[in-house]
């Protein structure tokens, strides 16, 4: 099972854990509509649409309301340390939810109960958490962008509004150094996948491939293209792909979707996402050179 | 034999409120704890305090909704600080790029991108509190002097660092003489 955790902006929707569906620009989730928007659904839909093209199992979301008062986040943490052990998933993926360095330590603590070891992916305030707490190296995949990078590689920041200037006016060509300083104190994940106009693909503090094109700026302006990105790459763990094939396939996906979209700042994330199928068919085979031949195709 | 156990420590905040005086951190706890915040009474570290011997620690990305709160009930306090002794100053700097037909602003790990010739809000991005999705739904297709300050409506310091974009965005537009 690949599960997905985080909250979504849907006022007073309760705890909510169940296989995710599409319905036009929205997922389902236990007969619970989520906006296909930025954030934790952005996340999912990625997911579900790269597991639907692999013909795999769709992914689970455990998703509560939550618009920045913590409920939800709480909810979601304190189901996650109950019962995490008991639904041992294949693949963890936390993202939104309120940083809270204790029951994320709790959590941690929890996942170290399952019978197989999950692979744990972090994104968003999960990341914030997990880095602030010093657990970082808990987990197997960050996908932070280039501020981000910057807060990992600060040892006293708990949050990326409280980076040192100097780290945040760094351009994203001095990821090497970043990359660097965030594993000599413990606070990178095994693989980091960090986004921006070049993405770094990174395993225990080496550089393995970065990928720059094609060229799509806009990618960054809009709202949920890193969530798609997250998602994207917890879905090629789940299907079985080395996590750094993963991160390279997702990070091409991406920036070939974006393309596609024809993307500028003004594009929503949804309609990146849309084009996940039709990259795939295009580029897939190549890319991981696993191929599917359709029925009735030559 | 009967042993004391120490409770064990289920909270861990990262940020400080500071007062003047004691009565005040006392107020201030109560205040928070009745909004449902997770906080406690510490001794702040001699080298952060500015008044009293009291402080109330707080979860540090919950800074803006707390302050707001704090600000609503007429509960004084001196600032909030990082607990971690050499955290650097909140970020005041931001980045601009020109898309040509659009700007985006970046403030720490929030962007938000509007439309240059009519104002309008096509974009936030980054972040990764809870109330950032909530804004970006509520912000997206709002004139930039229309749309909600993240710092009156958030409750995290991504929404925080939304508004200095916002902000940003404002002084950019304003300064460019658009109505």
């Amino acid at each position: 099972m690949m599960l997905i955790a985080g909250t979504v902006p849907v006022k007073d929707l309760p705890l909510t854990m169940g296989k995710v569906g599409a319905e036009g620009e929205s997922l389902v989730v236990d007969g619970h509509t989520v906006p296909c928007a930025q954030g934790t659904a952005a996340m999912i839909s990625a997911a579900l649409v790269t597991t639907e093209y692999l013909g795999l199992e769709p992914p689970q979301a455990l998703v509560a309301g939550d618009t920045g008062q913590g409920s939800g986040s709480k909810e979601i943490y304190e189901y996650l340390i109950q019962k995490v052990a008991e639904l041992s998933p294949e693949v963890l993926a936390l993202h939104y939810c309120l940083p809270d360095m204790a029951l994320m330590r709790k959590l941690c603590e929890s996942v170290r109960g399952c019978a197989k070891r999950p692979i744990m992916v972090a994104d968003a305030g999960s990341m914030y958490a997990a880095k602030a707490a010093g657990l970082a190296a808990e987990f197997d995949i960050f996908t932070p962008d280039a501020t981000e990078m910057a807060f990992l590689a600060d040892p006293e920041a708990t949050h990326p509004a409280y980076i040192a200037r100097h780290l945040f006016d760094t351009d994203i060509s001095q990821t090497p150094k970043l990359v660097a300083a965030a594993y000599e104190h413990k606070d990178a994940a095994k693989l980091l996948l960090v986004k921006g106009a070049t993405d770094y693909v990174v395993r225990d503090g080496q550089i393995l491939a970065t990928i720059a094109e094609p060229d799509v700026p806009a990618l960054e302006a809009i709202g949920g293209t890193g969530d798609s990105l997250t998602g994207l790459v917890s879905a090629f763990a789940y299907a079985g792909l080395e996590l750094h094939e993963a991160a390279i396939i997702a990070a091409r996906a991406n920036r070939v979707a974006g393309e596609f979209a024809e993307a500028t700042p003004a594009t929503r994330v949804w309609q990146i996402v849309e084009q996940f199928p039709a990259v795939f068919k295009e580029h897939l085979c190549q890319w991981s050179g696993v191929c599917y031949i359709e029925v009735g195709q030559q | 034999m009967a042993f004391l156990k120490r409770r064990k420590q289920s909270f861990e905040g990262g940020g400080l409120v500071l007062f003047m005086d004691v009565q005040d951190a006392m107020r201030a706890e109560k205040v928070l704890k009745k909004a449902d915040y997770a906080v406690r009474l510490v001794a702040p570290p001699p080298e952060l305090r500015k008044g009293c011997d009291l402080a109330v620690e707080i979860n540090l990305v919950e800074q803006p909704g707390i302050e707001r709160l704090l600000r609503e009930k007429d509960a004084p306090y001196v600032s909030v600080v990082p607990l971690k002794v050499g955290t650097s100053e909140l970020l005041e700097v931001v980045k601009v790029t020109d898309f040509g037909g659009w700007i985006m602003v970046v403030a720490a790990n929030m962007k938000l991108a509007f439309d240059k010739e009519s104002g309008v809000i096509v974009n936030t991005s980054g972040g990764g509190c809870p109330d950032i999705p909530h804004l970006h739904a509520e912000m997206i297709g709002k004139k930039l002097t229309e749309a909600p300050r993240p710092k009156d409506v958030g409750f995290t310091l991504c929404a925080l660092m939304l508004d200095r974009a916002l902000e940003e965005s404002l002084n950019l537009w304003q300064g460019g003489s658009k109505p």
